[in-house]
């Protein structure tokens, strides 16, 4: 997810304290708490299938792309990185195939990229 | 417990500007939830006028370090001053500030419209059932309102770039191809495949030039238990186009809110009649379809915009990140059902 989970649980920690003096206007107190609660509600959702999700993902791509790159490290921010760089080599091969006609990659593409907003699905998605 | 620490520099801001007012005071500023694109307050405001006591209830737009949308300002007050008093319902403007001295970034103030509801989920909490066929109708009149009025006469096409009829989709899609590649934090195949998509089946010309609101859908304007509209809001992103693109911005799917109609109001059928009675123009289903998979792409640009100003820091809201984490996903799928794929 973008911005990634660390960052952001690191700024609503401040956002925490930041609301916590006792000269903030409760009507805004009110409204970051609230947006700060939805946000660490979907970090929690997000946070158990997050490694396994980009494993399955990248190890997709990588038999797409016939790309031989490995798993150096199982750290999101690795897995993230690794994502980003077969995702950014499946944009050049999805265009590669429009142009050549080639109809059977461009299904197999697009299958995937479904599966992939299949996995990064919340319960809070309105579509 | 203190006011504001606005509430002083925003009382000497109206004192500037009333030079005939006396013991001017603001109070009860308070920030409204939700404006991601500029930080929205209201406030009271009293002054003395010769013998008479004045208090007006008013809203302070003020730009944020850094905004989910980069507008000038200026266009999005204009754009409020040209509806006003039309069959269009908006706020009356009262001054526009672009320079950061008087509190630190550019602002304008508008009358509060005060007494009505924006939230969607209120409105599809049930309350509302009754009126929201009343809603829908005044909802895509009002549209089709915008979209037939003349953006000249309206005097907009002295702040807004004009753009011939051919070319208005082409601009809008260099425009948020543009911010695509600026904001993008992580690559982005799914609008990327829209994106070549929209380039290689461009729509036909724009039947006329209009006004596009640019982000005209439920929860950008003011109702009440009628079904009445009271103010439609949220003009930032306000310009010269297709009047087909802000029809089908409210078409795109995570503008549903889970009930599987537009804006969850109406059928995507009964809101183009609607709109089609009110401007007198036609919603082509091949130029619609192209737009409708535009604004897909718009909004995956807002999104990732979205993403960007919280990872830079330069807005730490957290309004920016459930943008981000709510939308960006969403809005691939959104694509993927337009593009037939889902």
């Amino acid at each position: 997810m973008t911005p990634q989970v660390p960052s952001v649980l690191a700024e609503m920690a401040q956002l925490l304290v930041r609301n916590s003096a006792p000269d903030v206007a409760p009507g805004e107190r009110a409204n970051a708490l609230t947006l700060a609660a939805a946000v660490l509600g979907v970090a929690a959702e997000v946070w158990d299938a997050a490694a396994e999700n980009l494993v399955q993902e990248n190890r997709a791509l990588a038999a797409l792309l016939d790309d031989a790159a490995g798993e150096a490290s199982l750290r999101l921010s690795a897995l993230r990185a690794e994502n980003a760089r077969l995702r950014s080599l499946l944009i050049a091969a999805h265009a590669a195939a429009e142009e050549a006609g080639d109809t059977a990659r461009e299904e197999a593409i697009w299958a995937e990229l479904i599966a992939s907003t299949e996995r990064r699905k919340l319960s809070i998605s309105p579509s | 417990m203190a006011g504001h620490p606005l509430e002083p520099r925003l009382a000497a801001y109206i004192a500037g500007r009333l030079p005939d007012a006396a013991d001017v005071t603001v109070s009860g500023l308070e920030r409204i939830s939700g404006g991601a694109s500029r930080e929205t307050y209201r406030f009271r405001a009293r002054w003395r006028q010769g013998d008479e006591v004045v208090a007006r209830r008013l809203i302070l737009r003020r730009d944020p370090p850094a905004s989910l949308i980069d507008t000038e300002r200026r266009v999005e007050f204009a754009a409020y001053q040209a509806f006003h008093g039309s069959a269009v319902p908006v706020p009356a403007m009262l001054w526009l500030e672009e320079a950061d001295g008087p509190l630190d970034h550019p602002f304008f103030i508008a009358e509060e419209i005060s007494g009505f509801q924006a939230s969607p989920q209120l409105m599809f909490a049930g309350g509302y059932d009754a009126v929201l066929p009343r809603l829908a109708e005044r909802k895509w009149t009002i549209l089709g309102e915008i979209a037939r009025a003349d953006p000249e006469a309206l005097g907009l096409t002295q702040v807004m770039t004009p753009v011939a009829p051919d070319a208005c989709w082409r601009k809008e899609l260099d425009h948020w191809e543009a911010i695509l590649d600026s904001d993008e934090a992580e690559p982005q195949p799914i609008a990327r495949a829209a994106i070549r998509w929209l380039g290689r089946n461009p729509p036909p010309p724009a039947q006329k030039l209009s006004v596009v609101h640019g982000d005209y859908r439920t929860g950008n304007f003011l109702y009440d238990e009628a079904g009445e509209i009271h103010g439609v809001l949220d003009w930032e992103m306000a310009h010269l186009g297709d009047p087909l693109e802000d029809l089908a911005w409210g078409f795109n799917p995570v503008w549903q809110f889970g009930r599987g109609l537009a804006g969850g109001l109406a059928s995507q059928d009964e809101a183009i009649a609607i709109w089609e009675r009110a401007s007198g123009l036609v919603a082509d289903p091949v130029a619609l379809h192209w737009w409708i998979l535009f604004n897909c792409v718009k909004g995956q640009g807002i999104w990732v915009g979205s993403a960007r100003a919280f990872i830079d820091g330069g807005n730490t809201d957290p309004i920016m990140v459930y943008a981000a984490w709510w939308l960006l996903n969403a809005q691939d799928r959104a694509i993927a059902k337009v593009m037939g794929r889902l």
